[in-house]
């Protein structure tokens, strides 16, 4: 009974020190995971200064390629979504093109009542 | 009945589908703006002496907003933008007031965008305003001293312990009006970006329509209609 005992304590010791020897890797860290997926408008702003440092251990790490490319898709997913303009919204950028133009050529062009000859 | 419901979820369902499926945006904006009115009322008034006309108290607006995307390319939000006026030791029959003037165009805007390059945003705004004026005044109303001394001498001490009294009131008046304004922002980051705008806005206001402790009064005449108007500002998304 002693020795199944003690070599429970033993074998638990053994594993315990194999998980700390478990190597962290920043780059996969769940933030760094939400940011290359979701995008880095996903973060939660409490989580921005973490998200920063993870960022720079990540690089230091070897993980710049990984870095540069979350970067980029974060600029390419926002391009994409907002590079046309959905259903009614062009309707409406062109309302405010026209009063714009219409406001700044009368600006230009309109003659005061008894200025004009 | 029930089946109504049915019926109004399933026609909702589309429009929140595009709502969830869509990233929310919220921003933030500060910056500053520029405009030419002219308040005739103050700058041109013979009784009493108003603080000289700069480019500070008449041109510059301070500007602050928040923006939500409720829509692809498309969002509303809040924006302010306020004029003041700070004047100290103005002339009046009783005192020297402390005088302080603000002309705030509350916007509600309504903005489309798209971007042309991954980095340049185009933007087109459309808002109606809710403006409102204030005129504030710290005065030295004599009958409040004696109110006072009165009231303070009840709890025994000294007769008369105070000499000066100051009061301060307000006359108010509120306008509506519209705007409308073209936008070019450049993003630094995915969050930051400068964003610059310029446009026009049209205010119906009318000197007739201030008011002072509920009392309707006329006001300062100002002319705030038809007035170009040029924004700079800074913008960070916070998600």
């Amino acid at each position: 009974m002693k020795q199944i005992i003690s070599s429970i304590l033993f074998l638990g010791i053994i594993f315990a020190k194999d998980g700390n020897n478990k190597e962290y890797n920043p780059c996969n860290h769940p933030l760094i995971r939400l940011a290359e997926s979701k995008g880095l408008k996903a973060v939660p702003l409490k989580d921005i200064i973490k998200l920063s440092k993870l960022i720079k251990e990540c690089e230091k790490s070897g993980g710049k390629d990984q870095i540069k490319k979350l970067y980029e898709n974060d600029w390419k997913r926002d391009y994409k979504k907002a590079k046309s303009m959905a259903s009614w919204t062009s309707t409406h950028a062109m309302v405010v093109l026209v009063s714009f133009g219409y406001y700044f050529a009368g600006k230009v062009l309109a003659t005061k009542p008894g200025s004009s000859n | 009945m029930k089946s109504q419901i049915y019926v109004f979820i399933v026609a909702l369902l589309p429009l929140v589908g595009d709502v969830i499926k869509a990233q929310p945006k919220l921003s933030i904006d500060m910056g500053i703006g520029f405009y030419e009115p002219t308040l005739v009322g103050f700058d041109e008034n013979e009784t009493v002496q108003f603080p000289t006309k700069s480019i500070f108290n008449r041109n510059m607006l301070f500007n602050w907003g928040i923006y939500y995307e409720f829509f692809n390319n498309a969002r509303i939000g809040y924006n302010s933008f306020t004029s003041y006026e700070i004047g100290k030791n103005i002339l009046l029959i009783n005192s020297e007031a402390v005088f302080r003037r603000s002309l705030t165009y509350r916007i509600f805007p309504i903005e489309t965008f798209f971007r042309w390059k991954p980095k340049i945003e185009l933007n087109f705004t459309l808002a109606p305003i809710w403006g409102r004026a204030r005129i504030e005044m710290d005065t030295t109303p004599g009958d409040k001293t004696d109110d006072w001394n009165y009231f303070i001498t009840s709890f025994g001490g000294s007769a008369n312990p105070v000499s000066d009294m100051g009061a301060t009131d307000a006359m108010i008046s509120d306008w509506i009006g519209y705007s409308s304004l073209l936008g070019f922002r450049y993003y630094l980051n995915t969050r930051l970006g400068i964003d610059v705008k310029a446009g026009f806005m049209n205010n119906q206001y009318k000197a007739s329509e201030w008011r002072i402790q509920r009392q309707k009064v006329t006001g300062p005449e100002l002319k705030i209609d038809d007035l170009p108007i040029f924004s700079i500002k800074i913008i960070y998304g916070l998600r």
